[in-house]
């Protein structure tokens, strides 16, 4: 397969620079997952010996079992938690975002301009800049320890980047699908359900899978507008067991395992329209 | 593009009512939006502004009132502020660096092709999506002084004696902190150097190579200067997101030991969390914004630039 045009540095680089990269990249990326994995299914002797102990010597799911059903840190219920907050936080930032990018894709009003820059200065904020007002704002209504302070707190994040990326979604769609829709009877909305949301349908996916991970990851709001153990996420529920008594590495690395498998399914799933999304995004940036 | 669509529209159809309708629609369609964000958003960074002109210690509310411009002063002659200020360009600047550096080589790798190429990139990207407190926790344990795992790589490859305590040494904590952002971030610039190599025309390199090109050569001459508006946009994305970026520096240090790895963000938390203390810690957020405000004005003049150059 060797091509007459290629030199000596290029078959060096094919070859032994490849593979030695490839070697220390996976090996970096991977080497503290395994390590934390190991360390989720070692008992308490393994973990605090020296010198310390590789590989376990039996596969124990005592330290998961302990974390899912522990009444201080019950995971089972943080796993709950997580998975509703996030879940209606990407339903409604994806009905939101439909509607606002589609809009701004299509229609040229006045303020569409500042409507773009708002979205993208928006991306800029720091969270910590909402954390007292939004503090502040659900306690005088009534929302501390609540699912919706969450969601609601979430969408800050989720919006911005979601209305961004649809918008170049839908520009991408050639108008006259719609217009010959719209033609032929169908309204505007008839005609974003019907003919642009099945060709977008990719690129919302994406988006909603992002508003998703992103949500789950989601650590300062969660611990500071909830104060009861059974409102916590994940995130907050894996803070407040180290914050608790002496770090119990084994339970928290079985919550850390925990924590980290949905949004690692979802992001392989997720990989190659957020790779797109990104780059069209950026493009347009 | 408008103005071509109204030309175009059939004469039997008022041309105002479409329009107007249009807008309406428009309009109606942003109604959410606006709801979301100016709750989330707009609103708290008002309240956020009129915040910092109070003295507001939760656990002083006999001293609660107005202020003036008094949490700014105080600001300006915060030294625990101005060393914040410089921590936070450390870590913003030794984590892109990095990030950028190590991310464009794993770009250039996942962008060969060879076996198992797809479970190669999704392993290397995996540790930008796991949440922060994860990624935190992980390296936690392997700092741990006693049974962490980097002590005892380095001991047993005879590096050093003596057990380090890294996030407890304050000459070690911030290039430790450094360290998990730049694994946690690195994969962002893969993923987005890596749909830009994936852009390139191939034509360009065959015509390069047929004009006698080295890979140097055609790295330089071709991907460099084609990557040069991706390059740009993540990084300043990548440089305003580890500048508020709190939770790592949170969860691991707390900013400790002794303010080491004390940024900004996280100074603003502990005002809030710690000291109680809303006004100043809102005052911070909105000297936070403000710094953000001027890199981003910056940052849009020069991508207006690449936009005319391209």
């Amino acid at each position: 397969m060797r091509t007459p045009g290629r030199g000596l540095a290029e078959r060096v680089l094919g070859g032994p620079v490849l593979w030695t990269g490839l070697g220390a990249l996976t090996l970096f990326a991977m080497a503290p997952f395994v390590w934390v994995l190991l360390a989720s299914f070692k008992t308490r002797a393994e973990l605090y010996a020296t010198p310390i102990v590789y590989l376990p010597t039996a596969l124990s799911f005592a330290n998961y079992v302990e974390a899912w059903t522990s009444r201080l840190t019950p995971f089972s219920r943080f796993f709950a938690n997580s998975l509703w907050v996030s879940s209606v936080t990407m339903v409604a930032t994806t009905v939101v975002s439909i509607l606002a990018g589609y809009a701004l894709a299509r229609f040229r009003f006045a303020g569409r301009q500042t409507f773009l820059l708002v979205f993208l200065a928006t991306q800029m904020f720091p969270a910590v800049l909402l954390i007292a007002p939004l503090l502040s704002q659900w306690y005088a209504l009534g929302l501390i320890d609540t699912y919706q302070a969450l969601i609601y707190s979430n969408f800050s994040f989720t919006v911005p980047f979601t209305v961004w990326m649809l918008v170049g979604y839908f520009e991408s769609i050639p108008r006259e699908l719609e217009e010959s829709a719209m033609l032929d009877g169908c309204t505007n909305f008839g005609a974003l359900c019907r003919i642009i949301l099945p060709l977008a349908a990719p690129g919302v996916a994406a988006t909603a899978i992002f508003a998703f991970v992103a949500s789950w990851s989601e650590l300062l709001f969660a611990i500071t507008f909830t104060s009861q153990t059974e409102m916590r996420t994940l995130s907050a529920g894996l803070l407040f067991m180290v914050g608790q008594y002496e770090i119990q590495w084994g339970q928290l690395s079985a919550g850390v395992i925990i924590s980290t498998i949905p949004v690692a399914i979802l992001f392989t799933y997720l990989q190659r329209h957020l790779i797109q999304g990104l780059s069209a995004g950026a493009v347009k940036g | 593009m408008a103005r071509e669509a109204t030309l175009v529209a059939p004469a039997a159809r008022p041309l105002l009512s479409r329009r107007a309708r249009e807008l309406l629609t428009g309009y109606l369609y942003l109604i959410p939006v606006i709801l979301a964000l100016g709750c989330t958003v707009l609103f708290p960074i008002l309240k956020a502004m009129h915040m910092s002109l109070y003295n507001h210690v939760l656990i002083r509310p006999q001293e609660y009132g107005y202020v003036g411009l008094a949490n700014y002063a105080r600001l300006l002659h915060d030294e625990t502020f101005w060393l914040s200020l410089w921590n936070s360009f450390l870590w913003v600047f030794g984590s892109v660096s990095f990030q950028f550096l190590g991310g464009f080589a794993a770009a250039l790798l996942l962008h060969q092709s060879f076996r198992g190429r797809a479970l190669v990139r999704t392993i290397t990207l995996l540790p930008w999506i796991i949440p922060g407190v994860v990624v935190a926790l992980i390296w936690e344990f392997i700092y741990q002084p006693n049974y962490g795992l980097l002590n005892d790589i380095l001991s047993r490859t005879g590096v050093m004696t003596e057990r380090v305590a890294w996030l407890a040494n304050p000459g070690l904590a911030m290039p430790a902190v450094i360290v998990t952002n730049i694994w946690r971030g690195m994969p962002f610039f893969a993923i987005m150097l890596l749909a830009g190599l994936q852009a390139i025309p191939g034509e360009l390199y065959e015509a390069a190579r047929v004009d006698g090109a080295s890979v140097f050569q055609r790295f330089c001459f071709i991907t460099l200067p084609m990557l040069k508006p991706i390059i740009v946009v993540a990084t300043a994305t990548r440089i305003v997101w580890t500048f508020n970026y709190a939770d790592l520096i949170f969860v691991m240090t707390s900013g400790g030991p002794a303010n080491a790895t004390q940024i900004t963000s996280t100074y603003t938390l502990l005002q809030a969390y710690s000291n109680l203390d809303f006004g100043y810690a809102a005052t911070l957020s909105v000297a936070l914004l403000l710094i953000m405000l001027v890199f981003t004005v910056f940052y849009l003049r020069i991508t207006r630039g690449l936009e005319g150059v391209a």
